[in-house]
């Protein structure tokens, strides 16, 4: 029994160390898919959500100071964000069914306030998802 | 101390120090609720483990009010209409229909056809997110780094309903 055991606290103690909790978060989003390489970075981010229903959530990488904001206060709450962390990097998390165009408003409000480089979260395109779409 | 034993003489069993063998008892220790712990633990961190981290698309936008002048030859022009169908037009030769699954193989055809193809994407604000996502990373697949994203106008839609 002595090697299964070893192995188990060796996967343990992996898991343990390769663990980091996620915070739960207050909006959830479902992602869309695209073949992007690049990770979001894990620390210094300002995320802006647009939930399935079109609502705007500004907070930071943590989400726990996750706040409402309207599209008329879109452009004042990307500044003040900018204004308290100047180096962050933007992201903007928009569900995959949400309309176009408030994920526009979010890229306009940004261009507004000159972020002119900012990231859209997505998640990794399986290529089950293609052959469902090809089906189609 | 030594000296003493030493002298004294050989009795039962001792060792050359003199000091008598001790019966080794053995020891087990029962192992079984550790291991089960271990393994309650393991399966926790198992399934609470994300190993994968949300991807990026980086998207750089121009400044407002910056403007490039390109000749319409060189412009193609895709159009993803509110039901998520994809229209495309190349230099003003009039609009095509594509399907999602070979947009990436008409970008990469276009491309080659002309390098200095410039594309502009129009997504009607009633589309799917999604499907700018779609088309951005079709771009990206296709290595064209020249494109805009720009709105659909009321004139954008007459014109693709006139065609």
């Amino acid at each position: 029994m002595t090697p299964m055991v070893d192995l188990g606290f060796l996967l343990l103690i992996f898991f343990m160390s390769t663990t980091t909790f996620k915070p739960p978060e207050r909006v959830s989003v479902a992602l869309p898919g695209s073949k992007a390489q690049v990770h979001v970075p894990e620390t210094n981010t300002i995320i802006i959500t647009v939930n399935k229903q079109g609502e705007f959530y500004i907070s930071d990488e943590n989400l726990s100071q996750t706040q409402q904001v309207t599209r008329e206060d879109l452009d004042n709450a990307i500044v003040s964000w900018r204004a308290k962390n100047p180096t962050a990097v933007v992201v903007v998390k928009g569900d995959k069914e949400v309309d176009y165009g408030s994920v526009a408003d979010v890229m306009d409000a940004l261009a507004a306030t000159k972020t002119l480089r900012f990231n859209l979260m997505t998640d990794l395109k399986k290529p089950k998802v293609d052959t469902a779409k090809k089906k189609k | 101390m030594s000296v003493d034993v030493a002298a004294a003489p050989q009795k039962g069993k001792k060792s050359a120090l003199g000091l008598r063998k001790r019966k080794r008892v053995g020891i087990r220790i029962d192992m079984t609720p550790m291991v089960d712990l271990a393994f309650l633990l393991l399966i926790f961190f198992m399934v609470t483990t994300v190993f994968r981290r949300p991807l990026a698309m980086e998207v750089n936008v121009p400044e407002p009010g910056a403007k490039v002048e390109v000749p319409v030859s060189n412009v193609m022009t895709a159009y993803v209409m509110a039901d998520g169908t994809i229209e495309y037009d190349v230099g003003q030769r009039g609009l095509a229909e594509a399907s999602w699954e070979e947009l990436r193989d008409i970008l990469v055809l276009e491309l080659d056809y002309n390098p200095d193809l410039i594309v502009l994407v129009k997504v009607d604000r009633s589309a799917r997110y999604e499907r700018m996502v779609d088309v951005l990373d079709a771009l990206d697949e296709a290595r064209i780094s020249r494109f805009s994203v720009i709105p659909m106008t009321e004139a954008d839609k007459a014109v693709i309903g006139a065609q």
